[in-house]
């Protein structure tokens, strides 16, 4: 319940209403006034200003006013009537002032009560609101964190597609390469084990010492034609083994993508191992011209250089709708090295052309890339401080603009 | 609700003019003490600044005894109409029995009228009291002045309102015992339900708007304005 009984409209008691005085003063100075003595009392008799006692002899009792009722007497003895009415309106002025006063005081109490108890309201609601949004805060932080790492993995796992997408593409071409001198290499070391065997067939009559045989078993074993055939078939043997040493040394350019250590390289090595190792899908769709000219040797993750290269080569063989050339320039221009790849193949629309570096961005059917190939290069050349440039005309072709810093060995 | 004291035999109602700052509650109180004379009046004691606007409320007791001789004791309050002093509305507000809107008939006080009413109901609803049943009565004062809405723009926009709509100029008086007639009317069966003031009381209708207007109930002079 409530703790104060008293509100601004509550009814006052004379008690209440004089409170602002002070008893004894007021008493006497009434007292004086009237030259009689004097008394005031509630009206109910219980409560009597000053604690004087009742008066005696012939008294006079006035009733004393507030808000429509009677709250009290003032009693004297005093005979002049005008002077004791002129006493009783003093005193219902003291009382008007003392209801005033206690009205505004009550009236503050309650204002200050409710604003305070609205500012505590809205103190709760501002701390409630406070842990809601700290908590959303937190979760979000959480829910961001999940989401990014899950971006991040699906990120990881379609850059890792892509590379094993072009390792793919790698293995194919290789496999053509190599098959082809493994070929040759292998039905030549078949035809050298026939020869061998015809040697042995001579052999065994030398062994017997009689020319005659001897001869008769040279015709038969037609010597003269094996001994001109086995050196330029072991030659051509050995070529076809230098031939697939060469490609497994291309390759390695590329065995090291996930190598982090930079090495320094002549850039048109790792240009002339991209072209090896494309050069089956090349061959069968263009004509390749190599304009390389002198490059310094540059300080970078070789492996990842290379494969921008295999990349931008192999679309720009499957850029071609028709036999076509692709030649790749190297050199250095304002201090950059400077290498461009253009091919004469379909060319680019317009409206595609702003998106092919875009992340999943693709225009080859669906499953044979992630249209990551081009994000992923670029990604390269600028961790290596570089830049990619593209410009292209539809059925004209294509050019790609790869510039990189001269960044050579620390010093 | 009115406050019922058994012992002392006295009843006190509470009536609150309430309205927009400055669109003449304390006017209207002033004139009310001047038009009325009902046996017991008091002065009208305010509560105000040194400019004059009302600071917490002004006060105006008024009070008759019926013939069971019970005091009847009604306590008309202003609101200040300031927007900042809205603690002190609602705390004047509280326990009222019944309610004066007091607008500004002026066409430039559209928006301070709408919001104080809006005000109004809010408030009321905030100290539990009822705005559907609570006695209501919309006085448009300032009649006098002109750039004012006609009363039929008035009434128009009313027409949907379920409480009497009063024309009134409080400065001249005008409508300002018609408006509190009005309350009382309203008034009156709510406490004949609460108090049976006609039964227990003897106080119809009739004898309690004149008992607290101060029209003789005898002679029956006819109610209306003084002017
Ligand atoms: N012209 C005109 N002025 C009025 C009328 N009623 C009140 N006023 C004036 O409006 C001002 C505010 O009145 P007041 O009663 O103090 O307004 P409150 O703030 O609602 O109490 C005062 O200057 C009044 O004289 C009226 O009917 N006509
Ligand atoms: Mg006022």
């Amino acid at each position: 319940m409530e703790i104060r009984t008293k509100r601004y409209d509550s009814a006052l008691s004379l008690l209440e209403l004089l409170s602002g005085v002070v008893p004894d003063k007021l008493s006497v100075a009434l007292t004086i006034l009237l030259g009689a003595p004097a008394r005031v009392v509630s009206a109910d008799g219980a409560w009597v200003m000053g604690n004087i006692p009742p008066l005696s002899g012939n008294v006079r009792r006035l009733p004393l006013a507030h808000d429509l009722e009677t709250v009290g007497f003032l009693e004297t003895s005093a005979p002049d009537e005008a002077q004791v009415r002129a006493a009783a309106v003093i005193l219902e002025l003291f009382m008007r002032s003392g209801a005033r006063y206690f009205m505004a005081s009550e009236m503050h109490l309650e204002v200050v009560k409710t604003d305070y108890e609205e500012l505590q309201r809205r103190h709760e609601a501002l701390i409630a609101s406070e842990a809601r949004y700290k908590a959303l805060a937190e979760s979000l932080e959480e829910r961001v964190k999940e989401q990014v790492s899950t971006i991040a993995s699906a990120h990881r796992q379609l850059y890792q597609a892509e590379k094993m997408a072009s390792v793919g593409q790698l293995a194919a071409g290789v496999a053509h390469e190599i098959n082809n001198p493994i070929g040759f290499i292998r039905s030549n070391l078949g035809t050298a084990s026939s020869y061998v065997q015809k040697f042995r067939s001579v052999a065994e009559q030398v062994k017997s010492g009689d020319t005659v045989r001897i001869a008769s078993a040279w015709q038969v074993a037609d010597l003269d034609f094996i001994l001109e055939d086995f050196p330029s078939l072991l030659q051509e043997s050995i070529d076809g083994a230098d031939r697939v040493a060469r490609i497994v040394s291309d390759l390695k350019g590329f065995s090291n993508i996930d190598q982090a250590e930079e090495e320094i390289v002549d850039l048109n090595d790792s240009i002339r191992s991209a072209c090896n190792v494309a050069a089956n899908q090349i061959n069968s769709r263009a004509d390749l011209k190599l304009m390389l000219g002198e490059l310094p040797p540059l300080r970078c993750h070789a492996g990842h250089l290379s494969q921008v290269f295999l990349n931008l080569l192999l679309n720009a063989a499957h850029a071609m709708n028709k036999r076509g050339e692709i030649c790749i320039q190297s050199g250095v221009e304002n201090n950059q090295i400077v290498i461009r790849i253009s091919d004469t193949g379909s060319g680019i629309s317009p409206e595609v052309l702003p998106h092919i570096f875009d992340p999943f961005f693709t225009t080859r059917e669906v499953g044979s890339g992630t249209g990551l190939g081009l994000t992923v290069s670029r990604d390269i050349l600028t961790a290596h401080g570089g830049t990619i440039e593209v410009s292209s005309e539809l059925n004209v072709g294509t050019v790609f603009t790869i510039q990189l810093p001269i960044k050579q060995g620390n010093p | 609700m009115a406050d019922l004291d058994e012992t002392a035999r006295k009843l006190t109602l509470k009536l609150v003019y309430y309205g927009p700052a400055m669109s003449g509650k304390t006017t209207n109180l002033m004139r009310l003490h001047d038009l009325l004379s009902p046996d017991l009046k008091g002065e009208i004691m305010t509560l105000e600044t040194q400019n004059d606007r009302t600071l917490f409320f002004d006060l105006l007791p008024l009070g008759f005894r019926t013939p069971s001789d019970w005091l009847i004791k009604l306590k008309l309050y202003t609101v200040p109409g300031q927007v900042a002093h809205d603690a002190t509305r609602k705390a004047v507000l509280s326990r009222a029995d019944g309610l004066v809107f007091v607008a500004d008939s002026q066409r430039s006080q559209g928006i301070n009228n709408a919001e104080s009413f809006q005000n109004l109901e809010e408030n009321v609803r905030r100290v539990g009291l009822d705005f559907g049943t609570l006695p209501l009565v919309v006085q448009f004062n300032k009649r006098d002045l002109p750039n004012v809405l006609t009363e039929e723009e008035i009434r128009q926009r009313w027409f949907a309102a379920p409480w009497p709509l009063v024309m009134a100029s409080a400065l001249s008086g005008m409508g300002v015992r018609e408006t509190f007639v009005k309350l009382l009317e309203a008034l009156y069966p709510v406490l004949d339900k609460n108090f049976s003031l006609s039964k227990v009381h003897g106080t119809d209708a009739q004898s309690f708007i004149n008992a607290v207007i101060g029209i003789n109930a005898v002679t029956g002079a006819p109610l209306g304005n003084s002017h």
